[in-house]
């Protein structure tokens, strides 16, 4: 793609700066990196790999930083992402440039050599002379394809990318550096989250300050806070901290909280316009409690587009818990991390409190099986190397409980349900929410639903796949998802054709760890038995569902069809009959041979036209009537007045701050609204 | 102790086939094949005298067996069949067939007969059911198709009748399988119904036999063969000086034994239906074995599906059961591939393949088949099959030059009356 074009030129100003500096200090060979320039230079890593791919990446980084941040207030999240397209005339008056005409043509790489020039009119030539010829054979002509505008390697495109959230927004001092330094977050630790590393905010702005130079504007305002903090930034890479220009507080204007971030990026729309789509759409599935609202906007006015995923669900997934590490998960790295870190004194407390699954009895248990060198009292500050390297040995050896999944968050069986049937329609659904099963003392839970029909949906297998609640879009062949759907699932045996019915297979992984391949966190590899054995089950779990739905959808179809399926024979077998008929007619006319008394007078009355073709079609249609009368009559009193399962609906609250309580089980919620009235107060369910 | 002698020299010997200088001279296996079958002959004679039939035997459940009919009497079943029909649409009771059933459960091995038959059971056809509705169709449009046939007394092939209606019939199996339920209903063979299956089997060497009126010399046909008729009833006056007959499974294999003109170095009639055999192949064996009284001896692929070739060819396939009085040959020998063979004759092991799932799968079901069963020799190779889950083909054999099968392999194999 134009992606090693584009990017070059841009890359070239870091790569600069960078050659002053050794020319400095001549004497030493040996270079230190910052992560920002580290980052700056693989940016694949992040998923940063073209101008297309960087603008789906900072719009997913942007939108999963505002759900992580109203999820993590339990406010229902609302976003807002809006990308707009800056021509380049834009684009120049912003940061200030004049627009310049070529002067110099032949220094341009789109420069068109006059034999260039020949080859191409004697192109057009021969093509209207087969358009002209077909017109007169009259053959469907078809619009000439206007040749696409030659894209020289200097035009790029550039986008403006707001995104907007009722979040917990950011204390107004953290502002510079939760953006302007790479590797330096909030969500460290052992903890179900959708991002891990702090790199993806940051990631766009070094996008931007590659590709356009242009900082980053960011406005938060925190619960509570009277003012709105306004930030300008961007980020110095060499040294990886922020530069800040404006830092200011704002007057608020009206009541609001979260953040609102807007960066200018190169990118291109064209060819990541579908996935961008799908990612937003994928993720109104899979969180169906929050109201998404995407806006592209283009001095093309057809081009432009808004699209609203509204909520439709107030019941949002708990906010994972952080937990402690499982002792067969942790290396020697993590161990003497946690001995530097802990605030325990001795080592029989550092057991206990520092990890899950070991209780006060079995940390004395391990201790004894250390050695006689370890006392429970020990100080924990105190081990030497070799003590660290056996108690992590012991970890690998000895066995421990395995994890239990509460510290997860998954999406939930109702929320992925209603995340389906909300943007997919379909004419069914089957859902199913595993146990939590454990990976390399990491617990991780797989939901999966499986859907047939809908719009949007192409024939075959469409399979949708999320890990920790995020969509995952490329690299979807060697996923483990794609490759249980297609090779592991007999699905003709659910009565479900592969090939032709419409598919829909969403399966969400969840785990304080999401085993990864690649660099690219894009998919989950096929090589690990116990998450491929909970893919498999939990497909097959919905199939099951699903395959009594289907049966049962078939036989009220045969019932409907049945009378046209018999009808459908009568005339070939009433033919038949009557051609044999017919012929024993005639050589009993013919008095070849004799027939019984009986037998005499039918063929008789065939012969005199009494008995015709007609008359056995009417007979046979007389009786299939009847007993599709009589069958219809049976399968009524069999299977009774059967209704199709009733989805509940969501209506949006008037009225958001209306008094209400909530009776909610596991199945369902009751909820009260009060409703104040003259006369007082008034309960409404 | 002599064959270890020999063995050793064998071994010791760098001659270019292995195996080849154990042969004894032509003249010497001649002599006691020719003997083997005279003795063979007297004992069938003998034994022929008292041929069992179904009816002969006090079996606890009732079979169903077909015979040849007429023409005519084909016609008049036919016909008293669709006047019943015909009766009750008019009576508005739609109608329906009794239709013998032809799945496994109806089966039946009579150790006795060495054949597999068909019990009575019988399943109704009605029109005015979705499940059966198209194959009662499909039924009374087959009865008039034949009806025709029988009044004009002209033979059709399968594809042919498939043909004459083909949005009916979809799909040829469709109208094959209707073809065989007509023919068990009617209790007549598939030949009596005037409808015959396209030429498949091949046949060459020592025969000579009428087809049509005219006379066929086997040893005459060049090296493809004569196609074995489709009618049996035109084919009469067998002659052969043969001493055996050889069933070969594979097309390869056969087409090698007839350029090597194998029948004139060991007289014999060579007979393949290049993989499943056919009815008309069967009933042409059948006859052979009959008239001529000759040992029958069988060369297949050293796997399962050889071993179930050979079962069609002897006791009868479930789907023709109801005419396996017809159709089987009794006393086929196993000459080979067979799996003890593979050792004996030191196939290499590029050329064995390893037994699919599948593979195996049948071999242990076979091993549970009454007709597998009641030849211990059998049960022992296939146990050793499945066993060693190695598979060859008679190609296999060509590893040692494409002449080894007919130079040296047969040749060794009958001197050695190597068969079960």
């Amino acid at each position: 793609m134009e992606a090693g074009g584009s990017s070059e030129s841009p890359a070239d100003q870091p790569k600069r700066g960078k050659s002053k500096t050794p020319r400095k200090a001549k004497d030493s060979v040996l270079k230190q990196k910052s992560p920002a320039e580290f980052f700056a230079e693989n940016k694949n890593i992040a998923g940063f790999d073209n101008p297309g791919k960087c603008l789906y990446t900072t719009v997913r980084e942007l939108v999963e930083n505002s759900l992580d941040s109203a999820e993590s207030i339990s406010e229902l999240p609302v976003v807002e992402v809006t990308i707009e397209e800056i021509g380049k005339v834009k684009f120049n008056t912003m940061i200030g440039l004049v627009d310049r005409e070529r002067v110099d043509e032949e220094l341009y790489d789109d420069y068109e050599t006059a034999k260039a020039r020949e080859k191409r009119l004697a192109k057009e030539a021969r093509n209207q002379e087969i358009q002209a010829k077909n017109a007169a054979l009259g053959k469907k002509v078809k619009e000439p394809t206007p040749a696409k505008a030659m894209k020289g390697r200097g035009e790029a495109s550039f986008y403006r990318v707001t995104c907007k959230d009722n979040g917990r927004g950011m204390p107004h001092d953290d502002i510079p550096n939760m953006f302007g330094r790479v590797l330096s977050g909030t969500k460290y630790g052992l903890r179900q989250t959708r991002g891990k590393f702090g790199l993806g905010a940051k990631m766009a702005l070094i996008w931007s300050k590659m590709s356009t130079g242009l900082p980053i504007d960011i406005s938060s305002s925190m619960r509570g806070q009277n003012y709105v903090s306004f930030c300008r930034l961007d980020i110095d890479i060499h040294r990886n901290i922020p530069h800040i220009h404006i830092h200011e507080k704002l007057e608020k204007k009206e009541e609001w909280h979260g953040a609102e971030i807007q960066v200018v990026i190169e990118g291109n729309w064209t060819t990541y316009r579908s996935k961008i789509l799908h990612y937003m759409r994928q993720m109104a599935v899979i969180t169906p409690y929050a109201q998404f609202i995407f806006k592209f906007v283009s001095d093309t006015s057809d081009k432009s587009m808004t699209i609203k995923f509204a909520r439709r669900t107030d019941v949002m997934p708990p906010v994972p818990l952080e937990t402690k590490h499982h002792p067969s998960s942790v290396d020697l790295l993590l161990i003497k991390r946690l001995i530097t870190e802990t605030s325990k004194q001795n080592i029989l407390q550092f057991l206990q409190h520092e990890f899950v699954n070991i209780s006060k009895a079995h940390a004395e248990r391990l201790i004894g099986e250390m050695g006689p060198e370890f006392q429970p009292k020990m100080l924990i500050k105190s081990l030497t190397d070799q003590q660290i390297v056996r108690i992590h040995q012991l970890f690998r050896q000895a066995k421990f409980e395995d994890p239990i999944g509460d510290c997860l968050s998954p999406a939930g069986e109702y929320n992925l349900r209603l995340g389906i049937i909300k943007e997919l329609h379909p004419d069914m659904v089957a859902t199913y929410s595993g146990s939590a099963q454990v990976f390399e003392g990491h617990p991780f839970i797989v939901e999966a639903g499986v859907s047939l029909g809908g719009k949007d949906v192409k024939q075959g297998l469409n399979i949708f796949r999320f890990a920790n609640r995020i969509p995952l879009l490329f690299e979807q062949g060697a996923d483990v998802v794609t490759r249980t759907a297609l090779k592991r699932i007999n699905w003709s045996s659910y009565k479900i054709n592969q090939m032709q019915d419409k598919i829909g297979v969403f399966v969400s992984i969840v785990s304080t760890k999401i085993p990864f391949k690649g660099t690219g966190k894009e998919y989950i590899g096929d090589d690990i038995t116990e998450i491929a054995t909970a893919v498999k089950y939990a497909i097959q779990q919905c199939c099951i569902q699903l395959k009594s739905k289907i049966v049962k959808k078939m036989q009220a179809r045969e019932q409907q069809e049945r009378k046209r399926n018999l009808s459908k024979y009568i005339p070939n077998a009433a033919g038949a009959v009557y051609d044999v008929l017919k012929e024993m007619a005639q050589s009993h006319a013919l008095k070849k041979k004799r027939y019984e008394d009986e037998d005499a007078t039918l063929l008789g009355k065939v012969s005199t036209r009494l008995i015709t073709k007609d008359t056995l079609t009417e007979k046979l249609s007389q009786h299939v009537e009847q007993v599709d009368y009589e069958m219809a009559l049976e399968f009524a009193t069999q299977s009774g007045v059967s209704e199709e399962p009733r989805e509940a609906i969501y209506i949006h609250s008037l009225d958001t701050k209306s008094d209400f309580i909530d009776f909610s089980n596991s199945i369902f919620c009751f909820r009260l609204t009060r409703e104040r009235t003259i006369n007082g107060t008034c309960w409404t369910l | 102790m002599a064959e270890k002698k020999k063995r050793r020299r064998a071994d010791a010997d760098d001659d270019d086939l292995p195996f080849k200088n154990r042969l004894k001279p032509d003249s010497v296996i001649l002599q006691t094949l020719r003997s083997l079958t005279g003795s063979a002959a007297t004992a069938s004679s003998s034994s022929g005298a008292k041929t069992l039939t179904l009816a002969d035997l006090a079996l606890s459940s009732t079979c169903r067996e077909v015979a040849d009919l007429s023409l005519s009497s084909v016609q008049s079943s036919i016909e008293s069949l669709i006047l019943r029909i015909a009766r009750s649409i008019l009576g508005g009771d739609g109608f329906a067939f009794d239709v013998p059933s032809r799945s496994s459960a109806n089966q039946l091995y009579v150790p006795e007969l060495d054949r597999i038959v068909l019990k009575d059971k019988n399943t109704l056809r009605p029109f005015a059911n979705v499940s059966s509705v198209r194959k009662s169709t499909i039924t009374t449009r087959i009865l008039q198709l034949i009806h025709q046939l029988c009044a004009k007394s002209i033979h059709v092939t399968k594809r042919d009748l498939f043909y004459t209606d083909v949005k009916l019939f979809q799909d040829q199996s469709q109208s094959d399988s209707v073809l065989d339920d007509v023919s068990c209903m009617l209790g007549c063979t598939r030949s009596s119904l005037n409808v015959i299956a396209a030429e498949k089997g091949v046949v060459v060497g020592r025969l000579i036999f009428s087809d049509n009126g005219d006379m066929i010399d086997c040893t005459k046909m060049g090296m493809g063969g004569k196609a074995i008729p489709p009618n049996i009833d035109r084919v009469g006056d067998m002659q052969s000086d043969a001493l055996f007959i050889l069933l070969v499974e594979k097309d390869a294999a056969y087409i090698r034994l007839a350029e090597d003109r194998f029948y004139n170095r060991f007289p014999c009639i060579i007979v393949t239906a290049k993989g499943q055999p056919d009815v008309a192949t069967r009933l042409f064996l059948r006859k052979m074995k009959m008239e001529l009284k000759l040992p029958v001896l069988a060369l297949v692929d050293s796997d399962p599906y050889g071993l179930k070739i050979l079962s069609v060819y002897g006791c009868g396939s479930k789907n023709m059961s109801y005419d396996s009085a017809n159709l089987t040959t009794p006393d086929i020998k196993w000459l080979g591939i067979r799996p003890s063979d593979l050792d004996k004759y030191k196939i290499p092991e590029q050329c064995r393949l390893p037994m699919t799932e599948q593979d195996i799968k049948t071999g242990k079901d076979l091993l549970e088949e009454d007709f597998v069963k009641k030849n211990p020799g059998w049960v022992e190779e296939l146990s050793l099959m499945v066993k060693t889950k190695q598979k060859a083909e008679i190609q296999a054999l060509s590893t040692f030059g494409f002449q080894y099968l007919s130079e040296v392999y047969l040749p060794l194999k009958l001197q050695q009356q190597d068969w079960l």
